[in-house]
């Protein structure tokens, strides 16, 4: 696979966020629509109350070559969870699929722990609308930690494949203080499950779906899949799971693996997707892929340094 | 009609020496008949930590089956460890219901997680003994039953049962976190779930009792007993607010059911309340009904929901 870089196609200083959003544009999620790509990504408003963040929705019109801005939304398209829900202080990211004449959002609610810093889960909001608002199913989640994945189920991928919905996710192993001076860090892995109606999901259970590459501490985030010529492909991001924030040496890469089954994955990333310059705005760090295909062509969404601080950029596939 | 004729506290756990993890509350009583005694579980804490804040583990008291008044042990150690870090029960096991399944003994408890904007969330583990119900190994480090579509938080209160070769969950579960008087409280009703091996289970996704008192009326401790062809629930319920007093506290309501799935509420017939004084005059909770030598018997708390131990009641009448 030869991708080529169209660099950061949506620069988020550039333009005014909703919902008192100062910074970020993270993990964007294509829907394709008949005049433009929406992509939803997660931005961030501080909470008056602690200083910590809180994890919007939020969208960006482009045109179909990804080049041009043709306007950002004004409001969040989902309101954050009520007192005590999985997803009260952040949805981070929202994951798109259309079914019917509605848009399947996938959320990845987050709420705040005591020992450690957050739970997620993974709810489901419809909207009617082409994506302009969501309404929830219900106030909890329609995938959560369960017996052998105690921590951390998000980052939802959803396809409807043959009759089947299939959603590729992430499921934590549990958290862990790498040395006593630091906060707790997790390590979570990529698992599937399925779905008849989108609604209640049957999971393989704790089943790694993509092998390690980094070891036993490696971090696996945010799948998505196409499929390409009767082979799907996954792309993901992977990480160490401590000390990956400023080190660029252990900090996020994308990851590529393929089957033709859905079942049996092959990873094969032993080279970087594409080249990375030196002082770019992804040469630390290229995280949060996003797989879709418009008008015959294969775009790559994703993020760069800083876990999208700025913005996300693009590659198309060339062959 | 049947009333329930009181017998007295039985259980005291400031009464119990050598067990810094068991100093006060012998909440939520759920028995296991042997051969030779009954034994109670019941979920206890520690002193408050220097935040005011509990944890809290499960743990039994062997009764003499001939004098059940008679206390012939009590558990050495806690028959639950706590969660680890992150996971659902780090902060508390509570409470717990047992049930013997061939060989072994079959747990299934409300894990506590300490969250930032509301005090707390519960999801309910399951664990299993191979020792007689003296310790017991979780089947996994996460929940059997976790927070779903519908039941967003606090799934907690597991009361384990199985009729007809069915294995039947009642649990309560949240539907709001209500603000009193500055102070998060979660909003529960009574729900039910079904499992064919007790591990994957389908929620009957509906509130099992109507309220009666408030809207907000808070409804635990389900508990399910079958006697001349009809199931019996006793179950407790408060109100929203300043319920931690005689008022608005814990009382004992009463629902019957011959589908275990369709209940018909009348609290009028629940046999039992509050006491003129002592231990049980404020508040009357947590009920459990179990069978004993042709007996039928209620463990219930008294005041402070168990903080000073559980007693029983005798059934005098029929259930039916």
């Amino acid at each position: 696979m030869r991708w080529k870089k169209l660099g950061r196609v949506f620069d988020s200083t550039m333009v005014r966020l909703p919902g008192d959003c100062g910074q970020f544009a993270q993990a964007p999620q294509a829907l394709v629509c008949e005049e433009y790509v929406r992509v939803f990504f997660s931005t961030r408003a501080v909470d008056m109350r602690n200083g910590k963040y809180l994890s919007h929705v939020a969208f960006v019109d482009m045109d179909k070559s990804l080049c041009n801005v043709i306007r950002v939304s004004e409001e969040p398209v989902i309101s954050l969870g009520g007192l005590g829900c999985f997803d009260e202080h952040g949805i981070f990211p929202m994951s798109v699929v259309r079914h019917g004449d509605a848009v399947y959002g996938y959320t990845c609610g987050w709420s705040r722990r005591i020992s450690v810093s957050v739970e997620t889960a993974i709810g489901l909001a419809i909207s009617r609308d082409d994506g302009l608002s969501f309404e929830r199913v219900g106030n909890g989640p329609v995938l959560a930690a369960s017996l052998r994945e105690p921590c951390l189920v998000g980052d939802g991928f959803v396809r409807c494949i043959g009759d089947l919905f299939h959603m590729w996710y992430i499921f934590g192993l549990g958290w862990r203080r790498y040395s006593p001076d630091v906060q707790p860090d997790r390590t979570y892995k990529i698992g599937h499950a399925v779905s008849k109606d989108g609604i209640a999901w049957m999971k393989e259970e704790a089943r790694q779906i993509i092998s390690d590459r980094l070891g036993p501490d490696e971090s696996q985030a945010l799948p998505t899949v196409i499929e390409i010529e009767g082979r799907f492909h996954m792309f993901f991001c992977f990480r160490h799971s401590f000390d990956f924030r400023t080190n660029s040496d252990r900090g996020y890469r994308i990851g590529h693996a393929y089957s033709d089954d859905l079942s049996a994955w092959t990873r094969d990333d032993e080279n970087p997707l594409f080249d990375i310059s030196a002082g770019d705005w992804d040469s630390d760090m290229q995280c949060y892929p996003n797989v879709f295909e418009c008008d015959g062509q294969v775009f790559l969404l994703y993020n760069g340094n800083e876990f999208g601080r700025n913005g996300f950029g693009a590659a198309v596939l060339e062959a | 009609m049947f009333r329930w004729k009181k017998l007295g506290k039985v259980f005291t756990p400031q009464d119990v020496r050598g067990r810094a993890w068991l100093a006060e509350f012998a909440q939520a009583p759920a028995t296991l008949v042997f051969d030779s005694f009954v034994r109670v579980y019941f979920s206890c804490r520690p002193p408050a930590d220097a935040g005011g804040q509990y944890v809290s583990y499960c743990a039994y008291v062997d009764l003499d089956r001939a004098d059940l008044f008679r206390i012939r042990g009590v558990a050495e150690h806690p028959i639950l460890s706590l969660g680890g870090l992150g996971e659902f029960d780090e902060f508390g096991t509570y409470p717990v219901s047992v049930i013997r399944d061939g060989d072994e003994i079959r747990a299934y408890y409300g894990g506590w997680t300490r969250c930032e904007s509301v005090p707390f969330n519960v999801a309910i583990g399951c664990a299993r003994s191979l020792d007689e119900g003296r310790t017991f190994t979780k089947l996994g480090k996460g929940p059997v039953l976790s927070y779903s579509l519908h039941e967003p938080f606090v799934l907690s209160g597991p009361k384990i049962r199985r009729f007809n070769e069915l294995w039947y969950l009642w649990y309560i579960a949240g539907r709001e976190w209500k603000m009193v008087a500055g102070r998060a409280e979660p909003v529960y009703r009574i729900r039910m779930a079904t499992s064919s091996d007790g591990v994957c289970w389908t929620r009957m996704e509906r509130d099992l009792i109507e309220t009666r008192i408030e809207d907000d009326e808070a409804q635990a401790s389900p508990d399910v007993f079958s006697a001349n062809g009809t199931y019996h629930m006793f179950f407790c319920y408060r109100r929203s607010t300043d319920f931690r007093g005689k008022e608005n506290g814990y009382r004992i309501g009463y629902a019957s059911s011959t589908n275990l799935t369709d209940w018909s509420r009348d609290d009028t017939r629940a046999g039992i309340d509050v006491s003129d004084e002592g231990w049980d005059s404020e508040m009357v909770s947590y009920p459990h009904v179990f069978e004993v030598d042709g007996e039928i018997y209620m463990a219930y708390l008294g005041n402070q929901v168990g903080r000073y131990g559980f007693g029983l009641a005798v059934l005098d009448g029929a259930l039916e």
